[in-house]
């Protein structure tokens, strides 16, 4: 860094060189309306802003981390994922329907737009699949992590009559993804409702 | 528009392997109208059309029948059937996939993932453990990658992950250290060093051993109970021969056996 300034996770930083200064940013660094909307959303974060001249690294109970650059785009992370970002990109909170409840990580999650870097967590590295026109995907909602560009998601149930009788496929909820745009995808599942039937 | 990050890999359905690793972590099943078994929820996502369904499906029966030869075990598994390529994972382990051709290779319950039908998956007589048998591709995972070694060899039991073609995997234990009265206290308390590696299992003959690179187990699966009948190793119940303590293993050493060693 020179001068300028990322946000992250609060507590995250595990070493720096150079002068750094850390500042928290309460209630996810939005102002006063983020901050509220985050607390109704169940997306809190707490961040904190660092800014400084050096290089500082940042880690969270070894997970994977997986860069992301945007060049104008949105990227939708859960804010559990989202380890640090650019000071310019704005972080917002969404809606994101019952795929949310599914991942038992509530109905909104956390957006990451504008052009700069992001920085986001996985258990084991992510893998990034690309969905065109011609290829749509189906990803498990345990695995889930990240999506970016222009996609739309729908919420598959396959839960039948065979779900309730201990039968059922083992995939009972996915998330279908149908646009333009990439999905990142790690190589364990979070455990979920979904993971039980 | 053109999404991504500089020197991060993309995948698509074009440029995923088939039948082949993505990363360590993640392997990449082809399916084209063929079905393959997995255990549940390691899909972690498809691109195509596939379902999924459970052993129990009335229309997969034939395919039970002639495949799956583990039936109290049957709800962990699911067959994935269409068109597609579909990834599979398992909490960040390594996985790998292996060849059989006309082949046998028995693997600890947990670390199978997914199997090709032209194998028969059958329960092994050693507790806890699984025997594919025939021609085809399964994938399995291994906390850390999977080493291949040549018997005669002592592995460390938790390191065993599975062995091909040898049939004798036997319990072997270091006598001359655990023996006597010494070598008894020395087992039953650590004290005056216990290297802890006094029991192995000792593999001979023609074949191939899997270990993998850590001693972590895998979570245990469940393989399904075995039909209660005398002389079926792991059955309950059934006739066990002399009189012994319920329970516990007997080794060398422990306490009951001092009376005999003392000609008592």
């Amino acid at each position: 860094m020179t001068g300028d300034a990322v946000k992250a996770k609060n507590g995250s930083m595990v070493a720096y060189d150079g002068q750094m200064a850390f500042k928290k940013l309460s209630g996810g660094g939005e102002g006063l309306r983020g901050m509220v909307t985050r607390r109704i959303t169940g997306e809190q974060m707490t961040v904190m802003e660092v800014s400084g001249h050096g290089t500082c690294w940042f880690a969270d109970r070894a997970s994977e981390i997986n860069l992301v650059s945007l060049q104008g785009d949105k990227l939708y992370v859960e804010s559990s994922n989202l380890l640090a970002t650019d000071a310019g990109l704005r972080t917002g909170t969404s809606f994101t329907g019952l795929r949310g409840a599914s991942q038992g990580n509530g109905l909104f999650t956390t957006t990451v737009e504008g052009s700069g870097q992001a920085a986001i967590m996985s258990d084991g590295p992510a893998v990034v699949l690309r969905v065109s026109a011609q290829y749509p995907l189906t990803v498990d909602p345990g695995a889930y992590v990240a999506h970016q560009g222009n996609l739309r998601q729908s919420f598959q149930s396959g839960v039948t009559f065979r779900t309730l009788v201990g039968e059922g496929g083992g995939e009972a909820f996915q998330i279908r993804f149908e646009g333009d745009g990439l999905v990142y995808v790690q190589p364990s599942e979070r455990n979920t409702v979904a993971g039980e039937v | 528009m053109t999404y991504g990050t500089p020197g991060v890999v993309v995948h698509d359905p074009m440029t995923l392997p088939a039948d082949d690793n993505v990363n360590s972590y993640t392997f990449c099943v082809e399916l084209k109208g063929t079905q393959w078994f997995l255990q549940k929820g390691k899909m972690i996502a498809y691109y195509g059309s596939i379902d999924f369904n459970g052993i129990g499906h009335g229309r997969l029966d034939r395919l039970v029948r002639t495949s799956f030869h583990s039936p109290l075990h049957a709800s962990d598994w699911v067959v994935a059937e269409g068109s597609g390529k579909m990834l599979l994972a398992d909490r960040a382990f390594d996985v790998n996939s292996y060849d059989l051709d006309q082949g046998n290779l028995t693997i600890r319950a947990g670390n199978l993932l997914a199997f090709q039908p032209s194998l028969a998956l059958k329960q092994s007589i050693v507790p806890g453990f699984l025997t594919l048998i025939g021609t085809g591709t399964f994938v399995a995972a291994s906390n850390g990658p999977v080493v291949f070694m040549e018997p005669p060899i002592r592995v460390d039991p938790q390191a065993l992950v599975g062995w091909a073609d040898c049939p004798s995997p036997c319990h072997h234990y270091d006598h001359g250290y655990m023996t006597g009265l010494m070598g008894g206290l020395r087992a039953m308390t650590g004290l005056g060093g216990a290297s802890g590696e006094e029991h192995q299992f000792e593999f001979v003959g023609a074949g191939t051993v899997l270990l993998q690179s850590t001693e972590t187990l895998m979570a245990e699966q469940a393989t399904g109970a075995v039909p209660q009948q005398a002389g079926v190793p792991g059955a309950r119940g059934g006739h066990t021969g002399p009189a012994q303590q319920p329970g516990t293993p007997r080794l060398p050493g422990q306490l009951g056996d001092l009376q005999r060693r003392f000609g008592l």
